[in-house]
């Protein structure tokens, strides 16, 4: 049986993209749809500056942990803030590859996952955001399709900076929803707009 | 003292416990049900609370401003000073903050007088200002937890935020201030009716983010107080979280010694592997190791990440670890 790759960031940008649209309508010209249709067809996207801004402070936070010399010196003004997160997530297992089958509506789904950091038991996502309040990630796909990858898991922690402050957002396991359920609804959504094929097409797993 | 992780127990821990909620739900009645509290009345705003409720309260203080606050909870003293503090604090139990949201603004007014950096010429905080408002209110809870060794009860009041078509119930609470603020909590609870009953709610849901530790999650009906009866939800809430601590710092205490030693075992075979002999060797030894929490996966990585290092591959045929074949 054929099996189909899923990721936390692709159903991220389909809930972006239907939170635009209220009211589902597949037809919306926004942004956000057409964005959603580039990640669903897998073309490359434009890295914005809040993007870059989150891959450079990541890979500050782990030129500290593995003491990169070289790594340390990108980004100073962040460098406070980057090393209490590498305090926290120094021995874990960094970006650390996590995948599982499940089956949804009778396919088969290779959920897919890379962690920032995996220690003890809890899973570690490094994420900068200069606008951040409090209970932002709550509806975010990534805890739950994370936990589904690691079932030993019975934490997961959002490390987020703005590049001065630290804040920690902390899920539990058992107030998490299921992910099969999201990667439910998002069939019967591709369905119902007609745009199951064009997933089946794009995200094969190999 | 430096004691071993397995044999620290938690019982008796001071509580750090934030209440949210609209004027007039209870907040203060509730924030009074504390062991022996004493009410910090920052919004001066004792004299329209109830008699009734005020004189659950142990002691009163109306600081007039946040360097009599400090004064009186002994921040920045020298240790006979804060001998003379605590006596004064002796009879106290937990302090109470009423509001949350008015300590920070006093504290940024001080914060405006100590460095005029910190402050903006329309009388707002700077940027400066609010990285050392957050600070400032870290220290604040510290010394009432650490050097007072008091429990700690913040009233805060609610503001509703839109967010799209929710609506989300936030602290009312200056600008960056209001995430510090949850940080240093080790409870944040949203004081709700639900129907004729008032209830908090400490698991995060989609109209508030809260925060619940240690055994204390989901939605508490807080029972209505009938004459003669003891205000007495929070100080059973402490000792309901300390109860739960204790079991649950043990259980997290056994299954941390569990990983420890999975792990120290997983590196120490991974270390003796240094070329294909050595690894298919080290195979068995790896299946051998009883996990706990995430050790079977962190060792996987670091295992592969050894083989991959050594240049080695796994022929599926042999079954084993050979040297890669010329070319790969």
């Amino acid at each position: 049986m054929e099996r189909y790759l899923m990721t936390h960031s692709l159903l991220s940008s389909w809930l972006y993209a239907i939170q635009e649209s209220p009211y589902e309508d597949a037809t919306s010209t926004r942004d956000s749809f057409a964005e959603f249709l580039q990640v669903l067809r897998r073309e490359p996207t434009q890295t914005t500056e809040a993007m870059q801004n989150g891959i450079d402070f990541e890979d500050l936070v782990t030129a500290i942990v593995r003491q990169d010399a070289a790594g340390m010196k990108k980004n100073p003004e962040w460098f406070d803030a980057a090393g209490r997160i590498a305090n926290i997530v120094r021995g874990a297992s960094l970006q650390h590859r996590a995948r599982k089958t499940v089956e949804v509506y009778g396919m088969n789904f290779v959920l897919y996952g890379r962690l920032d950091a995996l220690k003890a038991g809890t899973i570690y996502d490094v994420k900068y955001s200069g606008s951040y309040e409090r209970g932002k990630f709550f509806n975010s796909t990534q805890h739950p399709m994370y936990f589904e990858l690691v079932p030993e898991a019975n934490d997961f922690v959002y490390l987020i900076s703005n590049g001065k402050e630290v804040y920690q957002e902390h899920y539990r396991r058992d107030e998490v929803a299921d992910i099969t359920v999201i990667v439910g609804d998002f069939v019967l959504w591709l369905t119902e707009n007609g745009l199951l094929e064009i997933y089946k097409q794009h995200w094969k797993a190999l | 003292m430096i004691v071993k992780p397995e044999t620290m127990t938690f019982a008796g821990k001071k509580v750090r416990i934030l209440i949210a909620g609209f004027p007039g739900i209870g907040k203060t009645t509730l924030a009074l049900s504390a062991p022996k509290p004493l009410y910090i009345d920052v919004d001066l705003s004792a004299e329209r609370i109830n008699r009734e409720i005020l004189n659950l309260a142990v002691g009163v203080t109306q600081p007039r401003d946040y360097a009599e606050l400090r004064k009186d909870l002994g921040m920045d003293c020298n240790e006979m000073e804060l001998q003379a503090v605590r006596a004064n604090l002796a009879d106290f139990e937990t302090i109470v903050i009423d509001t949350g949201g008015k300590l920070l603004t006093i504290m940024g007014q001080y914060g405006r007088v100590i460095e005029p950096k910190y402050g903006q010429k329309d009388g707002s905080l700077s940027l400066k200002g609010y990285g050392w408002l957050g600070k400032e209110f870290q220290r604040f809870m510290d010394n009432i937890i650490y050097r007072l060794d008091k429990n700690i009860v913040i009233v805060f009041h609610t503001v509703e935020d839109k967010d799209g078509d929710d609506t989300k119930l936030r602290i009312k609470a200056e600008g960056g201030a209001k995430n510090a603020v949850w940080e240093v909590m080790d409870l944040g609870g949203f004081m709700e009716m639900r129907g004729n009953q008032r209830t908090i709610g400490f698991s995060n849901c989609e109209r508030y983010f809260a925060k619940g530790t240690r055994g204390i999650h989901g939605v508490y009906t807080i029972p209505e107080l009938e004459p003669g009866e003891p205000n007495d939800f929070l100080t059973k809430l402490f000792a309901k979280y300390n109860e739960v601590s204790a079991k649950e710092a043990a259980r997290a205490a056994a299954e941390r010694a569990a990983y420890d030693e999975a792990m120290t075992a997983g590196y120490q075979v991974i270390a003796t592997i240094v070329d294909a002999d050595t690894a298919n060797a080290a195979i068995p030894k790896m299946k051998a190791i009883k996990h706990a929490l995430t050790s079977e996966k962190e060792l996987a990585v670091a295992f592969n990440g050894q083989i991959k290092n050594l240049s080695l591959f796994y022929d599926k045929v042999l079954k084993e670890y050979t040297p890669a074949p010329e070319g790969k």
